[in-house]
């Protein structure tokens, strides 16, 4: 067991290099200046070399990479061009709201998407399941900013119950903390639902055809506790593989999700970056987002031990 | 046809009509999509403007209708290209081991960045157009269906058929074209269809927060983007956008699924 996680954690590693590798070659692979580029239109020459020396141009790449890799491994993401901040220091600021809004849609998705899934498979071919999967076809179809709008449209500008938008952090109460979190978090778990969902009802289909399936209901165990003990539990692998790939998704969609609802998370930061061209912000932001990405799926590999104990080897 | 498979027919019904609309776009009553009327700014929809016009006064009809050329653009555009270059990693990957390992580490590391933000990454280094929206998508992508083909010619390699191909000295270049491509056609088609269901979202959100199609171009996320800072006051000017790209890719989604369900050997 120690072994496969030892292996599980060593193999993030060449994953985290070519990760690095690539968002810092792009400065050299995109086609044209990107100093020019990054300087925009009205930029004098001496701007544009301003710029290329902060990006580190002017030098090699591979004496920039390692400086810059070794920075990054030392926790610094380098300086934004627009506000002159450490861009470890911007993330910082702005970590709440992204984590409460990822969190609490992780939350949801999961309450939500386990049972409905569980409850189509068992009940396949019936109009739940039919409902279940047509539901999760327009979940994956209607992008997350349609159902932010609409949302807020219904909720908070007709019916008033919630605030339009915003964000309060948790230390001034839980209330108005949560009521500004509940549509954004709706809105960004619809994709989330549906890929939860769908899977875990193709998971529960293959394992309630199992025999010790059959034999658990013929020894008389109630309908539930077979779904729920024997047959969820043997389905979890694929589940939880969808939970964690399914987090790439989260966090593009966050970062559309605050900007509709005006929340000043991560997501907001890049979209700011985007408009004034900031390139070390995009770059930082990247990289730590993909570092999660690949952390919560090292997580989801280490938990399959305890779900399946076959896949100790 | 209908019994069987009512997603795939409903999808690609619709499918095929938006294209229609697509292609007809200067034909059905609309006016240009880039023609600026400041003195009609913002107007409620009527008789004369059916879906209203936006904050430069533009018929907001005429850029929904024509917009729907942009999204179907890109998402065959991107469809393609990543099926293509996919194909190409993962054909060789699954042959060439030494290779093998270099290109399959290679797209996980690519994997491992999410989509958008890779995407936005590209496009704030590159000048807005359409041509880098697709590109930047694609790159996203192309790990995804090297992935799924790989996979599906390791599972080819060891077949008895595949193995006497060799053993009767079939060439590697005869024997991919013969016996393993004819093999991917199926997984990569399903594939296909919803790269392109979410190059069309991708495309609409990278309009929307400014790192996508130069905001000229008539796309659904660029109307949207525009009527973002009044979205409260006049809703309609982000509602048509997102009902049309909403619409496209349940087109497109229903029609992957009615695909993956009639090309699935194993269902009845």
């Amino acid at each position: 067991m120690w072994r496969y996680a030892a292996r599980r954690v060593l193999a993030t590693l060449p994953v985290m290099a070519v990760v690095a590798l690539f968002v810092f070659s792009l400065l050299y692979i995109a086609p044209g200046d990107p100093a020019a580029i990054i300087a925009g239109d009205q930029a004098s020459a001496e701007d544009i070399a301003r710029i290329r020396i902060s990006l580190g141009l002017d030098r090699p790449f591979a004496v920039r990479f390692g400086e810059w890799l070794w920075r990054v491994l030392h926790g610094d993401l380098g300086t934004s061009i627009f506000t002159n901040l450490s861009v470890t220091h911007m993330i910082g600021q702005r970590v709440g709201p992204s984590l409460s809004l990822m969190l609490l849609t992780l939350l949801l998705s999961v309450a939500v998407a386990v049972p409905v899934g569980v409850l189509a498979a068992a009940r396949v071919g019936s109009w739940l399941d039919r409902l279940v999967m047509l539901a999760a076809v327009v979940g994956f179809s209607v992008p997350v900013f349609v159902i932010g709008y609409g949302l807020a449209y219904v909720f908070a500008l007709q019916l008033d119950w919630l605030p339009v938008q915003g964000y309060v952090p948790l230390a001034q109460g839980l209330w108005p903390w949560l009521s500004r979190l509940i549509l954004p978090t709706l809105a960004l778990s619809g994709i989330y639902i549906a890929l939860i969902a769908r899977t875990t009802r193709a998971a529960m289909l293959e394992v309630l055809g199992q025999d010790y399936v059959r034999t658990a209901r013929a020894k008389g165990l109630a309908t539930l506790p077979v779904l729920y003990l024997h047959a969820l539990k043997n389905a979890s692998v694929p589940i939880v593989t969808v939970i964690g790939l399914g987090v790439a998704l989260l966090i593009g969609g966050a970062v559309v999700t605050e900007s509709v609802f005006a929340i000043p998370g991560i997501g907001r930061l890049v979209v700011d970056a985007i408009l004034r061209r900031d390139y070390p912000v995009i770059q930082g932001v990247t990289l730590l987002f993909s570092l999660l990405y690949v952390l919560v799926n090292l997580g989801v590999d280490l938990l399959y031990v305890v779900l399946d104990p076959r896949i100790r080897q | 046809m209908i019994r069987r498979h009512p997603g795939l027919v409903a999808g690609g019904v619709l499918l095929a009509l938006i294209v229609l609309v697509a292609i007809l776009a200067p034909e059905l009553f609309t006016v240009d999509p880039t023609a600026l009327a400041p003195a009609r700014r913002t107007r409620p929809p009527s008789a004369a403007h059916w879906f209203g016009t936006d904050m430069l006064g533009r018929d907001i009809y005429s850029r929904v209708i024509f917009g729907a050329r942009v999204s179907l653009a890109v998402g065959f555009a991107v469809a393609v290209l990543s099926s293509v270059l996919g194909l190409a990693v993962g054909v060789l990957a699954g042959f060439i081991r030494a290779l093998d390992a270099v290109a399959m580490r290679a797209m996980d590391g690519l994997m491992a960045i999410p989509p958008i933000l890779l995407a936005v990454a590209l496009m704030a280094l590159t000048r807005g157009s359409v041509q880098n929206v697709v590109l930047a998508i694609t790159v996203a992508e192309v790990p995804r269906v090297a992935r799924l083909v790989r996979g599906v010619v390791l599972s080819l390699r060891d077949l008895p058929y595949v193995e006497a191909a060799i053993a009767a000295g079939t060439r590697t270049p005869m024997l991919i074209w013969r016996h393993i491509l004819p093999n991917t056609l199926a997984p990569l088609t399903v594939q296909a269809t919803y790269i392109c269901a979410s190059a069309m979202i991708t495309e609409a959100i990278l309009s929307f927060i400014g790192a996508g199609t130069p905001p000229i171009v008539p796309s659904w996320g660029n109307i949207m983007a525009e009527g973002r800072a009044l979205w409260q006051v006049k809703p309609f000017i982000v509602f048509f956008p997102a009902a049309a790209l909403s619409l496209t890719v349940l087109a497109v989604n229903l029609l992957g699924d009615g695909l993956r369900d009639a090309l699935d050997p194993r269902r009845p």
